[in-house]
């Protein structure tokens, strides 16, 4: 049993997290792990292509993906004036007169990868107390001990990365592409 | 290959009232070189005297990694890299009164 393993399940053990997430993480665990030596296996072949941004969506329940996406668009592509975007703005509230707040951000790869790498310039007091507010949410994440390679790995791990939370409220989506 | 943002649009709404701006960075970047090109003496000259006069350990670690950051090709090259890695950001907040959007292109 690796050590992840062992961290998931005292996770789930301590009701830190449910059994689905348990589940998920240890099939994200698996799917991750290493393939058995093979001397007849080549490089590989199936490379995922490298995701470019990370997405945040949290909208309130009910609402349509399909509308949401199309008001992305809008929002990236009209280049019209502001009195013509105000006027959809405001059909589209109509549309969705229940709609809880929207957050929508995406977030270039890129700009995560710098920003892991302008960490490093922190002085190490800074680092210190984001390390420490960092474990108190129950992340365990030491900047001090973070490498360019680690940095490297996380990155290429977002690409399969997909939160969905659904609660009564809201729903949130954190994924890359 | 890395390349500056060139425009930065900005909307926000507040109920009935509310303002949208694109902002030419491609304009406003070389202006901020320009100056910091200007300041850069004045700033030195500013870390010399807190350095003699043993003052810079007393500020804050915020001001010392400013510092760092400005007088150093290792923060100015990250710093860089970050402004260069904006472009595709976008971001966007928004209820059924007010509204955030900011999109850096």
């Amino acid at each position: 049993m690796s050590e992840n393993q062992k961290k998931i399940l005292e996770m789930l053990a301590n009701k830190k997290i449910s059994v689905d997430e348990a589940y998920r993480l240890l099939s994200a665990l698996k799917s991750e792990a290493p393939a058995p030596p093979d001397s007849t296996a080549g490089p590989q072949t199936t490379a995922k292509p490298k995701a470019k941004y990370l997405h945040v969506h949290v909208h309130g329940r009910g609402r349509k993906d399909d509308e949401h996406d199309q008001h992305d668009e809008d929002a990236e592509d009209d280049e019209e004036d502001d009195e013509d975007d105000d006027e959809d703005d405001d059909e589209d509230d109509d549309e969705d007169d229940e709609r809880a707040e929207v957050v929508n951000i995406r977030v270039p790869v890129s700009l995560i990868r710098s920003g892991m790498k302008f960490s490093s310039l922190l002085p190490a007091e800074a680092r210190d107390k984001v390390t420490s507010a960092l474990s108190e949410k129950g992340v365990n994440l030491d900047m001090r001990n973070m490498k360019p390679e680690d940095v490297e790995e996380l990155i290429a791990a977002l690409g399969d990365l997909e939160v969905n939370v659904v609660s009564d409220k809201e729903v949130v989506r954190v994924f890359a592409e | 290959m890395k390349r500056p943002p060139v425009l930065m649009r900005l909307r926000i709404r507040e109920k009935e009232r509310g303002f949208g701006l694109w902002l030419p960075l491609f304009l406003l970047l070389p202006l901020l070189l320009l100056l910091l090109i200007v300041l850069s003496p004045l700033i030195v000259i500013a870390i010399v005297i807190l350095r003699r006069r043993r003052r810079l350990d007393r500020l804050s670690p915020t001001a010392r990694a400013s510092i760092d950051i400005l007088c150093s090709p290792r923060g100015i090259r990250a710093t860089f890299g970050v402004l260069c890695s904006t472009p595709g950001l976008h971001i966007e907040v928004r209820n059924n009164e007010e509204r955030v959007y900011v999109s850096v292109i």
